[in-house]
């Protein structure tokens, strides 16, 4: 009887362990394994071969168009990480400093865009951005402008903006996060002291805040950089980014081993920006 | 007009079955057919078996792989005629996957309309002599023009690169595509087969072409919606008739016209396997559907065109260049991306 029982016992946490481990590795690990793996053969007369080389990566670094693209789009989703935390710090401050059922609301708020469809919102903006779209419009009906604006029209500013736009929930939620978490006896005391509210803000809650402003940075840029939608839709002819590289190769290429290295790079990078993420926002804790 | 020409169809529909089903020559027979949708509709394989007292069993497939994997898994024998673009046909041939087809069992190809009546001349449905597919349905890629903007009429690709256009143009993003519509802009005889020289020299001038656009579009639906928030000219009609009838639909004021260069276009036939059980059975359906009637409702119902009846897809004298794979797919959309990365 004892047995029984102890090894009914024992079975259930291997079993749920088993499935807890084994559908990451199934569905996460393992794919990505995969492209690592792809990333070493190359494309021989439209079809695969599977001889290991580094033939892909030598591309990428002596090709004259991958590394440069690779640094305009890193800036790009860098500008984009600072546009939303310069939007969307005050939004955090205001969501921390109110309470009941207004945060709620004003939470609630900040959170229905990521129930839409990310396309749906991409659709939305451009309407709003064309050339006869809602702001062009809206302009020339206050009498602002007598001509259609060209600014934000199917370039690299849309992209930046409708990234910021499609990706300001992500940086509101972390800097409200650690907003919250600082104590108020520390705002309380700094008052006590004679400190002016600009005084407090600079010295106790922008720094006690900065975990927060960093891993907001961390999801905006990640997220940014995977993008191929975006710049396809709103970028016109000059929003050609890395991730719409990596797109092409397996779009209409057929050129899967490029992809997957490419794709390797990518990731490499992301990684990295984790880590010093992560790095960062622990020597600020 | 219409009202004649539909009373006589409906009395032609009832009565012949009555007339074939004495002489019927196919009961009890079974034709196995591999189609893209709307080329068997309902209505149509119905009418086939009353005529043929034969029964039509119809697959329907979704991609150029498909057809593929279906006729190379059986070579050929799980069904009897096939639905195949005369670009991918060739390796059906060269797999010997078909059979060719005896033109004289199908009376209707000699009413057919004169782009298609000397088969001979139209690119990949013959080999040595033999015919080994039918003509049925195509679309060209031609210019969509805004009539309100564009004055006369343009009639030549020539235009999306007029400065008068500058930002007004939709170009469509795939590099395969936009050499070889380059390619016959500058007079290159065989679009699909570049040497590196004429590719360097397309290369400048989409580059060229890339500063004259709006934006590089990929569906229709998208190509609709940014004319409609912009101010669009000119539009690479990709998708070409169905982009047509979605434009107009949405009520914009536009036309449509294959430039002078030619258009690139898809041609889609009808061939038989090399497991066909029933030649004559396979002939009377592909001249089942090259009737008049079959022919109008399909460019009706799909937007396409047909080889009987003239359509919005091409006029009488448009020249047509029937699409054909390229010398190299990877290396055009390489080049491509380089041209999309030029600052």
């Amino acid at each position: 009887m004892l047995f029984i029982g102890a090894s009914r016992k024992s079975l259930w946490p291997r079993l749920l362990a088993g499935v807890s481990y084994g559908v990451p590795l199934l569905f996460i690990v393992l794919p990505l394994a995969s492209f690592l793996a792809y990333g070493f053969f190359h494309l021989e007369n439209g079809n695969v071969n599977y001889t290991p080389s580094l033939g892909n990566y030598i591309r990428f670094f002596t090709d004259a168009i991958f590394i440069p693209v690779l640094w305009q789009t890193s800036l790009l989703c860098f500008a984009v990480a600072a546009l939303t935390i310069l939007f969307g710090y005050p939004v955090a401050f205001l969501l921390a400093n109110l309470k009941g059922r207004r945060r709620h609301i004003l939470l609630l708020l900040v959170l229905v865009p990521l129930l839409m469809s990310y396309i749906i919102k991409i659709y939305a903006i451009r309407s709003i951005l064309g050339g006869n779209g809602l702001l062009n419009r809206f302009l020339l009906w206050i009498g602002l402008i007598d001509q259609p604006l060209t600014l934000f029209v199917f370039n690299l500013n849309a992209v930046l903006l409708t990234l910021t736009v499609l990706l300001i929930p992500f940086a509101i939620l972390p800097i409200f996060l650690s907003l919250e978490r600082i104590p108020r006896s520390l705002i309380d005391a700094s008052t006590d002291l004679g400190a002016s509210g600009m005084q407090t803000f600079r010295h106790i809650v922008l720094p006690l805040s900065l975990p927060g402003i960093v891993s907001a940075a961390t999801f905006v840029f990640v997220l940014a950089i995977g993008d191929f939608l975006t710049p396809q839709m709103v970028g016109g002819q000059s929003g050609f980014t890395f991730g719409r590289i990596i797109y092409s190769q397996f779009g209409t290429a057929f050129n899967w081993p490029f992809g997957a290295a490419l794709s390797t790079i990518l990731g490499i990078i992301v990684i990295a920006v984790i880590m010093v993420g992560n790095r960062l926002e622990h020597r600020h804790t | 007009m219409l009202k004649l020409n539909r009373r006589k169809a409906l009395g032609l529909a009832l009565a012949a079955p009555a007339i074939l089903r004495t002489t019927n020559a196919f009961a009890a027979k079974e034709l196995r057919v591999m189609a893209w949708q709307g080329y068997a509709d309902d209505d149509w394989v119905k009418e086939f078996q009353d005529q043929t007292g034969a029964t039509a069993n119809v697959v329907f497939i979704g991609t150029d792989d498909e057809i593929w994997a279906k006729m190379k898994g059986s070579e050929g024998k799980d069904f009897d005629v096939f639905a195949v673009n005369t670009a991918q046909l060739q390796r059906y041939i060269d797999g010997g996957l078909t059979t060719p087809h005896d033109v004289s069992k199908i009376p209707n190809q000699k009413a057919v309309l004169p782009r298609f009546q000397d088969l001979s001349k139209v690119k990949g449905v013959m080999r040595d002599g033999k015919v080994h597919a039918i003509p049925f349905c195509f679309d060209s890629i031609g210019i969509i023009y805004d009539k309100d903007k564009v004055n006369p009429a343009p009639d030549s690709f020539e235009s999306f690169w007029d400065p008068k256009y500058k930002g007004k143009i939709l170009a469509y993003d795939n590099g395969e595509h936009n050499f070889s519509f380059t390619a016959l802009t500058l007079g290159i005889e065989d679009p699909f087969h570049l040497t590196p020289e004429q590719m360097a020299k397309i290369k400048e001038k989409l580059i060229a072409l890339k500063g004259n656009v709006l934006s590089f579009y990929t569906t229709p639906d998208e190509a609709l919606q940014l004319y409609k928030s912009n101010d669009i000219a000119l539009i690479w009609a990709n998708y070409g008739q169905q982009q047509v009838k979605a434009m107009k639909d949405a009520g914009a004021n536009i036309a449509y016209v294959n430039p002078k260069e030619g258009a690139l276009a898809w041609l889609d036939t009808w061939a038989m396997t090399s497991g066909v059980q029933d030649q004559d059975l396979a002939a009377a359906w592909v001249n089942f559907l090259l009737q008049k009637k079959i022919g109008e409702q399909l460019s009706l119902r799909t937007g396409f065109g047909n080889t009987v009846v003239e359509t919005g897809s091409a006029g009488a004298n448009d020249k047509l260049v029937w699409l054909d794979f390229v010398e190299d797919a990877t290396k055009r959309s390489d080049m491509w991306n380089e041209i999309k990365a030029q600052p």
